[in-house]
């Protein structure tokens, strides 16, 4: 059940991310690929405060999330007036930096030894995790909510405005990096309070928690679902690490000879699920809303 | 007629109503001067007209206005209500801000807004347009309701909450769009290539009723002169990247040098 508990957990997480980087990319198109670095930031900081300098649970994670806010105002203030391939470069270096300092500052984050424990907020005995996980779904269900609510809203209608065409957008007066780089910050500061909050879900944190693979697992999962819907990244996250990570590697009954085969197929699977994708339903398996209207 | 290749005090006599004030502009591609101004003075009359041959730089010093391009150099002065700002350093959305806008001359649209969402994304303040407010969009849709509707009934769209599909469509959405933030000073790069005749109509007309019954000033680049002849009150002539002559329609036609250089004999 505990098992159970935190693959949900981790499943949940990544839906949560995957709508807010429809909202980066999809709605505004704000190519970030640095998803790893902003929740790593929050995710590690929030351990660091609350370990290594002993800080209040709440105030830990008041910190880490305006941290990550800090970091991601700076961040955004520099990238996103250039093209989408710059700003994907420059997110990717900003994770792989976050992910460096972690393992190098070693008075800091205990490096690749690993640091720990990270406590729950609360302590209700055998159904802490549960509870805990409620929280987690509370939370990205406001996201979704959020993300739903936007796209029929002016501010969303600015933002797609934007990610069409940023200078006719200009010539209308709209002041659209100003726009850009509150959104980006944010969107990515949640992330990083999501990180922070994943953090309690894994108790110890190291640095290849942080690696590129949570990136990639965000983009594939709403490419996969559909990166113009809100529910694209719901129903990505689910196929991709609900289907792959939950039903395939834990629960399909797997003979032990072939057991080591299962992480190198999975891979294979997700490969050959994004090939299909790709080739078939380019928007992903929810499609766009453009396209369906014109045609029915 | 005042000759604009000359001395540049010949425009001081129209100062009070301009709203526009180019010196020293110019702007170079690749070694190649593109527009090279010296004085100029727009928006002294309702709509004016910029004539010339392909490539005299009539879009690039539009662009100029608007800030769409920089300038290599010179300064251009803006004049709402008898002040003076200069806008040679502004942003795009700033000058918009001001008041200055421009239609553009290759079709601009935004792919994943329909026809309605278009228009109200113009007509949207920032008031409306904070991350958090997520439920204004029926104040907004309310606040807009009749002047989206006017436009939509003047021009007739078909299916406006779909996506604009034709290239009329479009032209006609980018204008609608430029005239629903209430500019006063208001520049059209060929706005009626690509429009059906009925529609040109249209459009024609209310450049006139909105020129004459509020504060806007139209500066219109055109190809089908017989538009610049019908509503224009004054035309300047390009060639070159400099502004030559400057007139009345009726002046600039009969001109010797514009028959020669972009007329041809058979419009005499």
């Amino acid at each position: 059940m505990a098992y159970f508990i935190f693959g949900f957990s981790t499943m949940v997480m990544f839906v949560a991310l995957a709508v807010l980087l429809h909202l980066q990319f999809g709605v505004t198109g704000i190519v970030n690929f640095g998803i790893a670095g902003f929740w790593g930031l929050g995710m590690y900081s929030f351990g660091v405060f609350l370990v290594h300098f002993g800080f209040p649970y709440a105030v830990s994670l008041l910190l880490a999330t305006a941290l990550t806010g800090v970091l991601a105002f700076a961040l955004g203030w520099v990238i996103l007036d250039m093209d989408g391939q710059a700003v994907l470069v420059a997110t990717l270096a900003f994770a792989t930096i976050v992910m460096h300092l972690v393992t190098t500052e070693k008075w800091l984050t205990e490096g690749v030894k690993g640091l720990g424990t990270i406590r729950y907020p609360f302590d209700l005995g055998r159904s802490t995790e549960a509870v805990f996980l409620l929280i987690v779904v509370v939370i990205t269900i406001a996201i979704i909510l959020y993300a739903y609510k936007l796209h029929s809203a002016p501010y969303g209608r600015l933002l797609l405005a934007i990610k069409d065409n940023e200078t006719l957008a200009r010539s209308l007066s709209k002041p659209t990096f100003h726009q850009k780089l509150i959104f980006f910050t944010i969107t990515s500061t949640v992330m990083g309070f999501l990180g922070a909050l994943n953090g309690s879900i894994n108790q110890f944190l190291i640095p290849r928690m942080l690696g590129p693979g949570v990136t990639f697992t965000v983009w594939i999962a709403l490419i996969l679902g559909g990166y113009r819907r809100v529910l694209g990244g719901l129903i990505g996250a689910v196929a991709a690490i609900g289907l792959f990570d939950l039903v395939i590697e834990t629960y399909t009954p797997i003979p032990a000879a072939y057991a080591q085969m299962v992480p190198a197929i999975k891979l294979m699977l997700y490969g050959l699920t994004l090939m299909l994708v790709i080739l078939f339903r380019p928007l992903g398996i929810l499609g766009d809303r453009k396209r369906s209207y014109l045609h029915g | 007629m005042d000759n604009y290749s000359g001395s540049g005090t010949a425009t001081d006599q129209t100062l009070p109503t301009k709203k526009l004030h180019l010196k020293h502009v110019a702007k170079s591609f690749g070694g190649r001067k593109v527009v090279d101004i010296e004085d100029l003075t727009l928006g002294c009359c309702g709509i004016e007209g910029l004539i010339g041959p392909n490539g005299a730089g009539k879009t690039t010093l539009m662009s100029i206005i608007t800030h769409g391009l920089k300038s290599d150099s010179g300064e251009v002065f803006y004049y709402p209500n008898n002040c003076e700002v200069e806008i040679s350093n502004m942003r795009l959305d700033e000058i918009a801000r001001l008041g200055i806008v421009k239609t553009n001359q290759i079709i601009q649209d935004f792919a994943s807004l329909t026809i309605r969402d278009s228009l109200l994304l113009s007509l949207s303040t920032p008031k409306y347009e904070r991350f958090y407010k997520i439920f204004s969009e029926g104040a907004l849709r309310k606040e807009a309701e009749e002047e989206i509707e006017g436009y939509l009934e003047y021009f007739h769209f078909e299916n406006p909450e779909g996506y604009a599909l034709s290239a009329g469509e479009k032209k006609l959405l980018d204008i609608i769009r430029c005239l629903l933030l209430k500019p006063k000073f208001l520049l059209m790069d060929e706005p009626m290539a690509g429009l059906p005749e009925d529609q040109m109509r249209k459009v024609m007309d209310l450049m006139m009723k909105k020129t004459s019954e509020e504060d806007l000033s139209i500066l219109i680049v055109e190809h089908d002169l017989d538009v610049i002849w019908e509503v224009c009150e004054s035309v300047h002539f390009m060639a070159e990247g400099k502004v030559l002559f400057q007139g009345s329609p009726a002046e600039i036609r009969d001109h010797k040098t514009v028959v020669e250089k972009y007329l041809g004999s058979s419009h005499v």
